[in-house]
C-alpha cells in the first residue's frame, strides 16, 4: 500500500533533520526544490539544514528552485533499498533513465552535497507513489 | 611500534613536450611492472588497497602516480600555467606516461586506469603496442561524451563539493561507506584539473573506427567495467572490447567508476583474473 504524502512528508522532513551527515554541514543548505513522481508532487523548502516546509499540495504559480521530474516507477526504484544499476542517483538516473533535471540548475549544484544526501534518504523513507 | 606502511612515495622530474614535471609516485613491491593511473581530478591514492595488497605485490612492482596537475605533482615548473586554461590532450597524456615510464626505466609495464585512464589506456593500445605488455583499461570505452562540463569550476558554486557529489552516483550503493566517503574526499581535492581532464575523457578522446588496429598479439587488452558505472556502462565497455581482435571483457558486479578505492576487495577478485589471462598471454 502506498503511503500517504502527509505521512511521507513528515517521515522525510524527520529523517533529514536527524541525518547526521546532513547535520554535519548544514549551515548554509538552502534551498527548495520540487520532486515530480508523476502522480504526485512535493516542494521541499529547506533553510540551513532543515526542512522548514513540505508542501504536498503545490499550486501552478508555487515557487522552486529546480525540480526533478520522472515516472512514478523511477521514484519507487529510487526508494528501493538497494537501486537497481542507473536508479542510484540523479545523475546516474538522468543520464541513463527518465529523470530530468529542471530549473535553476546552480541552485542545486551550490547544494549538492546536502542534497545528494537527502535524496539517498528515500531508500529508507520511500515515496508516495 | 610504528605501523609503517611498505609503500613508498618519491618524486621524478620528466620533460613532456617542452614541459618540466616532478611526478610524485607511490611504489610497492616487486616483479613485472604494473603502472596505475587515477581516474580524472583525482590522485594515486585511489590506488592504496592495490599498492598493499601483497599478494599482488609479491608478483608485481605496483607504480601508481599522479599526473601533473593532480595530488602532489604540480603543475610545469617551467610555464606561467595559470595563464591559460588546462585542457588535456590525447598526445600529451600519452606522452606523459610514456616518459615516466622511461624514467623510471620500466621494462614493458602493464598499464592499468580508470575512467580516463582507462580511456588513456585504450588509446596506448593502439598507438604505443609495444612500449606496454598489457593494458587493463578499467571503466573506459571507445567514447565518452557529456561529462566535459562548465558545473565543475563554475565560480558561484563549491567546486570541491561538485566535483565530489557530482560523482558520488559513480559508485555503488553496496560499497563501503567509508570507502565511498574517502573517494568523495579525494575528490573534493581535484576540481581546478577536472574539467581540464574531462576535455580528454569527453572529447579528445574518440577511438570510434579506430578499435580495429588494435593489436593484442603485442599488447594484450582487458577491460572491466562495473555494472553501477552510469558514464562508461557495461554496455559501452562490451561494445568496445568486442571491435578490438582479440579483445576481453570482464564485468564487474555490484560496483562502480571507481572500484579500486570504492571497494577494493571486491575489485580484486577482477584484477587478479585480469592479471591471469595477461600471464597466460604474456
Amino acid at each position: 500500500m502506498v503511503m500517504s504524502v502527509r505521512d511521507w512528508a513528515v517521515r522525510f522532513g524527520e529523517a533529514s533533520d536527524r541525518d547526521p551527515t546532513i547535520g554535519a554541514m548544514a549551515r548554509y543548505f538552502t534551498c527548495r526544490y520540487l520532486w515530480d513522481m508523476g502522480t504526485q508532487k512535493v516542494i521541499v523548502d529547506v533553510r540551513d539544514g532543515k526542512v522548514h516546509s513540505i508542501n504536498t499540495e503545490p499550486q501552478p504559480l508555487d515557487a522552486y528552485d529546480f525540480a526533478l521530474r520522472a515516472s512514478p516507477a523511477t521514484w519507487r526504484e529510487f526508494a528501493k533499498p538497494v537501486p537497481e544499476p542507473m536508479y542510484h542517483g540523479i545523475w546516474s538516473a538522468s543520464f541513463r533513465r527518465d529523470l530530468k533535471i529542471e530549473g535553476n540548475i546552480l541552485v542545486m549544484m551550490q547544494n549538492l552535497r546536502n542534497f545528494t544526501v537527502q535524496f539517498e534518504l528515500l531508500r529508507k523513507v520511500g515515496v508516495p507513489v | 611500534m610504528a605501523k609503517h606502511s611498505p609503500v613508498i612515495g618519491r618524486y621524478v622530474t620528466i620533460d613532456v613536450d617542452g614541459y618540466e614535471y616532478k611526478v610524485f609516485y607511490l611504489r610497492n613491491g616487486s616483479g613485472v611492472p604494473l603502472v596505475c593511473q587515477h581516474t580524472a581530478g583525482c590522485h594515486n591514492h585511489q590506488w592504496r588497497g592495490l599498492l598493499e595488497d601483497e599478494s599482488i605485490t609479491s608478483r608485481y612492482d605496483v607504480i601508481a602516480y599522479d599526473l601533473a596537475r593532480h595530488g602532489k605533482s604540480d603543475p610545469p615548473l617551467n610555464k606561467e600555467w595559470w595563464k591559460e586554461e588546462y585542457v588535456l590532450t590525447a598526445r600529451h597524456y600519452m606522452n606523459f606516461i610514456i616518459a615516466l615510464c622511461d624514467a623510471l626505466e620500466l621494462d614493458r609495464p602493464i598499464f592499468m586506469g580508470s575512467s580516463f585512464g582507462g580511456n588513456v589506456a585504450l588509446q596506448l593500445a593502439l598507438h604505443h603496442p609495444d612500449k606496454f605488455r598489457a593494458v587493463i583499461p578499467v571503466e573506459a570505452a571507445e567514447h565518452a561524451p557529456g561529462f566535459y562540463l562548465d558545473w565543475w569550476r563554475h565560480p558561484h558554486a563549491n567546486a570541491a563539493q561538485v566535483c565530489a557529489s557530482g560523482v558520488w552516483d559513480l559508485m555503488a550503493p553496496q560499497s563501503p561507506d567509508m570507502d565511498r566517503w574517502l573517494t568523495w574526499h579525494y575528490y573534493t581535492q581535484g576540481s581546478e584539473a577536472f574539467k581540464g581532464d574531462l576535455f580528454f575523457y569527453s572529447v579528445d578522446h574518440d577511438l570510434r573506427g579506430k578499435l580495429g588496429n588494435i593489436d593484442t598479439r603485442r599488447c594484450p587488452v582487458i577491460m572491466m567495467t562495473g555494472t553501477y558505472d552510469y558514464l562508461t556502462p557495461p554496455e559501452a565497455t562490451e561494445n568496445t572490447a568486442r571491435q578490438i581482435p582479440g579483445g576481453i571483457y570482464i564485468e564487474m558486479e555490484d560496483i562502480g567508476h571507481f572500484p579500486m578505492s570504492e571497494n577494493y576487495p571486491l575489485f580484486a577478485v577482477y584484477l587478479k583474473e585480469a592479471l591471469r589471462l595477461i600471464e597466460a598471454r604474456t
